[in-house]
């Protein structure tokens, strides 16, 4: 078991955004978290990636509990994600914005030797991460773009960025924020790819979206959550046959 | 590379020139260039505006003197004196500020008020810091130079290539910092420290180093200030002093590690050239800040390189 997410609530002042929310994600688990707009997706990966703390629940990581933790400890534990409005470093190139992200992976590879690297006789081969930053970007299509500015990428060059930064992360649980949310097709197709060429890889995801096609294709398991609540788990096709989910979505009637 | 044919012609000035108007200028200019640059790595590459800087300044200068007035070590143990007193102060402030999570104003509002009580604590503890009136130095710092055994730092040659390799030291430390995995650590805080979070970045920590590295090159000038100019006041931890460094910094251009010496070489030279007072010397001050601001937000250097810096 990779993830346990236990009796998670959150509440924004009398406002209950996320309520007693379990479920369980397993090594290489592509999970997609649906929902109407205003349901508590969004909240819900805020919490997981330790952007809020829980107001009540666990979140249980391989066996030990993270709960309360900070954002940059959950994503050194091996939980990242990536933002609905794509988050850039705009004024530096695509190829720095990867380097920085790159700082788990430096941090994992040498330790507090790190440290060391910033005395003059050490050369600076042993902090290089540029092979893997060139690794990444070819994975998310980012090469020819690799010396821009970020801030002058298109919507969905900069999705694919937010991407590219969260792989160099190395994690073993990647979430997405709506990745496909104001992409055009050929991004889609383009995004699409890139997370089947994850799955292939092993890696777990857990991506939220609206936009039941897209994510109903790739996701092996499904969470509807609407008010902030679970109301139905399964494998997608079965899951969006569910009344309650159609009710969720289209209202009452066509239940 | 490029940086050599910068400092190369700093070595060959007292060769040529044998003003002692000229290189007196050039000696406050390093002294103050190391106060500059080193506020500029919290500044220009943390995006942290600290207020603290002149009071770590004046904080080193006293705690210099101080421990070589009272237990008798050397002026170069006393600068360490000096550095260690300000890396833990700034360490306390540090923490308080960054796990608070002040951002832009409130850091300033909350630097400048610590800055402010350092001040009050020198003015007031007379009978160990002599007030208003402040401290004349009769000591002399010495130095072991290779061939010709321990000297005295005297008289302006030894001044002035003290000052410059001081101040090359400084900008080659923070250089190979900026310049390394800490210094995409420090961009990354600077540009979107939100998203920094979530790579992992621990942005409190690398907050505080920056904070802390950046105080402890303010501890390093602000004991060669004091000596080089035999004297110390609580004037040295005032805001205007804290306005001189920001302009400093800002003049000489943001994002670039040697560049706020440039902006200390305008500020030094200035009121040479135009003779002012104190009072209009503020003035001046002021209007070079809107100047920058308006008509030349990268600087100095900024506008010379052209370019867009890398990291």
């Amino acid at each position: 078991m990779l993830l346990e997410v236990r009796h998670l609530t959150k509440r924004f002042g009398g406002l209950t955004a996320v309520s007693d929310m379990s479920f369980e994600l397993d090594d290489g688990d592509i999970v997609g978290i649906f929902g109407p707009n205003g349901s508590g997706k969004t909240t819900l990966l805020n919490l997981i990636s330790g952007v809020y703390v829980p107001t009540e629940g666990q979140l249980v990581w391989r066996g030990r509990e993270l709960t309360g933790s900070g954002p940059h400890e959950i994503a050194e534990a091996g939980i990242v994600k990536t933002f609905q409005n794509p988050q850039l470093f705009r004024e530096l190139s695509v190829f720095e914005n990867v380097a920085i992200a790159g700082h788990l992976r430096l941090k994992r590879q040498i330790g507090w030797r790190r440290a060391a690297t910033l005395l003059p006789w050490y050369g600076a081969a042993s902090a290089d991460l540029s092979e893997r930053i060139h690794h990444v970007l070819e994975l998310c299509r980012l090469t020819p773009f690799r010396d821009q500015p970020a801030g002058s990428l298109s919507y969905g060059g900069e999705k694919m960025l937010g991407v590219a930064m969260a792989l160099m992360c190395e994690p073993k649980l990647l979430l997405l924020d709506e990745p496909g949310s104001g992409l055009g097709q050929d991004d889609i197709r383009n995004l699409d790819e890139v997370l089947r060429d994850l799955r292939n890889h092993g890696m777990t995801l857990c991506v939220i979206d609206h936009r039941v096609g897209f994510l109903g294709n790739l996701a092996d398991r499904a969470i509807v959550i609407h008010h902030g609540a679970k109301i139905a788990e399964g494998p997608p096709q079965e899951v969006l046959r569910n009344g309650a989910v159609i009710e969720a979505y289209l209202g009452h009637r066509h239940a | 590379m490029k940086s050599l044919l910068f400092w190369i012609p700093l070595l060959l000035v007292p060769a040529v020139v044998d003003n002692n108007v000229v290189l007196t200028i050039l000696i406050f200019t390093f002294i103050l260039g190391i106060l500059a640059v080193s506020f500029n790595l919290i500044f220009g590459f943390t995006g942290q505006l600290s207020l603290f800087h002149a009071a770590a300044f004046g904080l080193s200068a006293y705690a210099t003197y101080l421990s070589m007035a009272h237990w008798g070590v050397g002026f170069w143990l006393g600068m360490l004196v000096g550095i260690i007193f300000v890396t833990v102060i700034s360490i306390v402030i540090g923490t308080i500020c960054f796990r608070f999570k002040l951002r832009e104003l409130y850091f300033a509002i909350v630097t400048l008020a610590f800055s402010e009580l350092a001040r009050l604590v020198v003015l007031n503890w007379s009978s160990f810091t002599n007030g208003t009136l402040g401290i004349n130095f009769t000591v002399t710092p010495f130095l072991w130079m290779p061939g010709r055994g321990v000297v005295p730092v005297a008289g302006t040659m030894m001044w002035y290539y003290l000052s410059l390799t001081a101040v090359a030291l400084t900008v080659f430390v923070y250089s190979r910092i900026v310049h390394s995995w800490m210094g995409r650590c420090f961009a990354s805080i600077r540009l979107n420290d939100d998203l920094a979070e979530t790579l992992g970045i621990n942005v409190f920590r690398y907050k505080l180093i920056s904070f802390v590295a950046g105080n402890a090159g303010a501890a390093v000038a602000g004991s060669l200030y004091a000596f080089y100019s035999s004297y110390i006041d609580p004037n040295y931890f005032s805001i205007d002093q804290s306005l001189a460094i920001i302009a400093m910094a800002l003049l000489g251009g943001r994002e670039f590690v040697a560049a706020p010496i440039v902006g200390a070489l305008v500020l030094t030279a200035l009121p040479h050239v135009i003779e002012v007072n104190a009072e209009a010397r503020l003035l001046i001050y002021g209007l070079i800040l809107i100047l920058a601001i308006l008509v030349m937000p990268r600087g100095i250097v900024g506008i010379l390189a052209g370019r867009r810096r890398a990291a």
